[in-house]
């Protein structure tokens, strides 16, 4: 289900009322023009996934936290702003989750080349 | 007065390369940091830029005490991008190796539990030599004795050996027996019992809310498994039956593992029963060209420390992203919670009651 950015606290909170009480992962994919976060939510007792996709500019990329909401958010959010460079709102974070870089651009956005300059200096 | 202590990032008891930094207040565990990444490769960005068939092995190395099961996961997900019907044999073969490499796993896990507790390398010794055993049956299937690679689309790179059959059996059985000693041995033991019973204790609410899964959720008393829940291959023809305790401790976690053991054994069991004949090989990675039908895929798979979900979206060559949600990282998520309140001590008890694989953390 794609969504906008300023519904995203709204939504997962409908969601979560609608007993959609499991968070199996926010992830996120590169597809240059923008950015897609992927939050996937479980309904455990009838045994149902959802998907809520948001769109974010890459140039000013930010999401709300759901940690609110959801517990299990808490790494999953680190670790997309580590890996993507998407700013999570509303939220404090003392250090550095995954991985000590904190150069830019971020690992796993498109523009990051393998085996490119970032890694080999040159 | 408190004070911090800092465990690892080398440390035996911590599986791997983690960073545990306690604040304790005279014995008490007031908060824990795990501090991760040590073993950080990089391994979804790694797979954007290779073929499919050549990204198995790395898969395999994020897990490597049950590379199968993430071999199976990941191309289960090619070919569900490709839209590849698995063939009917190679599903019965590969339940059967992913239900041996579940049993496997779970011994070496003991071994390491009985070890954190301070059953010093009793168990661990018994447990390391019976999970040979079921090592060389994966070499005589695969012909490799850790790292298999033995999956390819559409089937797997070997049917089967002649005379399998017979000595899974033999080595079922044995392994039935030892288990029988290995619970008599632990749970009549004080020493163990006592440092299990009460500890780490994780109600239903919480585990749902810090969105555990596997054994740990299991253990916690929510009845879901995705063999179960999502039954994918042969599970639902087995009569597969979940392993749930409601207490949410250390020992219900290791009495779930024991139990999911015991299941493993009736599985393979009735798998080698029911077997069908036929033709179980998939396609030589050479005439594979894969073109994504379903751009976007997702995939769940019961791993031995809980559910792994694939999320990937496919180009026509390589993987254009694969997210991985691996199960242990958010299982070490929540250890912050479990343990606060215990003893120093059991620190080691609840992380090795989460069955931890660094690699599987950090990917």
């Amino acid at each position: 289900m794609k969504i906008e950015r300023n519904e995203i606290t709204q939504k997962i909170s409908a969601m979560k009322a609608q007993g959609y009480s499991y968070l199996i992962k926010i992830t996120a994919v590169d597809y240059e023009k923008y950015i897609e976060i992927v939050y996937m939510l479980r309904n455990m007792e009838q045994n149902k996934d959802e998907t809520l996709e948001v769109d974010v500019d890459p140039s000013d990329a930010w999401i709300p936290t759901v940690i609110d909401q959801f517990d299990a958010a808490d790494w999953y959010e680190r670790e997309l702003f580590e890996m993507f460079g998407v700013q999570v709102k509303g939220r404090h974070v003392e250090r550095l989750l995954l991985e000590k870089w904190d150069g830019k651009p971020a690992p796993l956005r498109k523009n990051f080349v393998w085996n490119g300059p970032y890694e080999t200096g040159s | 007065m408190v004070t911090r202590i800092n465990i690892g990032p080398v440390h035996p008891s911590t599986h791997g390369v983690l960073r545990l930094v306690a604040d304790i207040d005279g014995d008490t565990v007031v908060n824990l940091e795990p501090h991760i990444g040590f073993l950080h490769r990089g391994v979804e960005k790694l797979v954007e830029t290779r073929m499919y068939m050549q990204n198995p092995p790395y898969m395999e190395k994020l897990d490597y005490v049950a590379p199968m099961s993430y071999d199976e996961a990941y191309v289960a997900t090619v070919e569900k991008a490709m839209g590849v019907e698995v063939k009917e044999r190679a599903q019965w073969v590969r339940t059967i190796l992913l239900e041996l490499q579940r049993i496997a796993s779970h011994l070496l896990w003991l071994g390491t539990m009985a070890n954190d507790v301070g059953q010093f390398f009793t168990v661990f010794m018994w447990t390391f030599t019976d999970r040979d055993r079921i090592l060389r049956l994966l070499e005589e299937a695969s012909g490799a004795r850790m790292f298999y690679v033995n999956m390819r689309i559409g089937g797997l790179i070997r049917d089967l050996p002649p005379g399998f059959d017979e000595r899974a059996r033999e080595v079922l059985s044995y392994i039935e027996k030892k288990m029988k000693k290995y619970e008599d041995f632990l749970e009549k033991d004080p020493l163990f019992t006592e440092r299990m019973k009460g500890v780490g204790v994780l109600s239903r609410e919480r585990a749902i809310a810090l969105g555990v899964t596997g054994p740990v959720l299991r253990a916690s008393g929510i009845n879901y498994d995705v063999r179960k829940d999502n039954p994918y291959y042969v599970y639902d023809k087995l009569g597969f039956q979940t392993q749930v305790r409601s207490d949410g401790d250390c020992f219900a976690r290791y009495k779930v593992r024991m139990l999911e053991m015991t299941e493993s054994i009736r599985l393979v069991r009735a798998a080698l029963d029911k077997i069908p004949e036929g033709d179980a090989l998939g396609m030589p990675v050479k005439l594979i060209l894969p073109s994504a039908k379903n751009r976007m895929v997702t995939l769940s798979r019961e791993l031995p420390r809980g559910e792994c979900l694939m999320y990937m979206v496919a180009d026509s060559q390589r993987p254009y992203r694969l997210s991985i949600r691996s199960p242990t990282f958010i299982n070490l998520a929540a250890l912050k919670e479990m343990s606060r309140g215990c003893k120093t001590a059991d620190i080691f008890a609840i992380s090795g009651s989460l069955d931890l694989i660094m690699g599987d953390v950090d990917r």
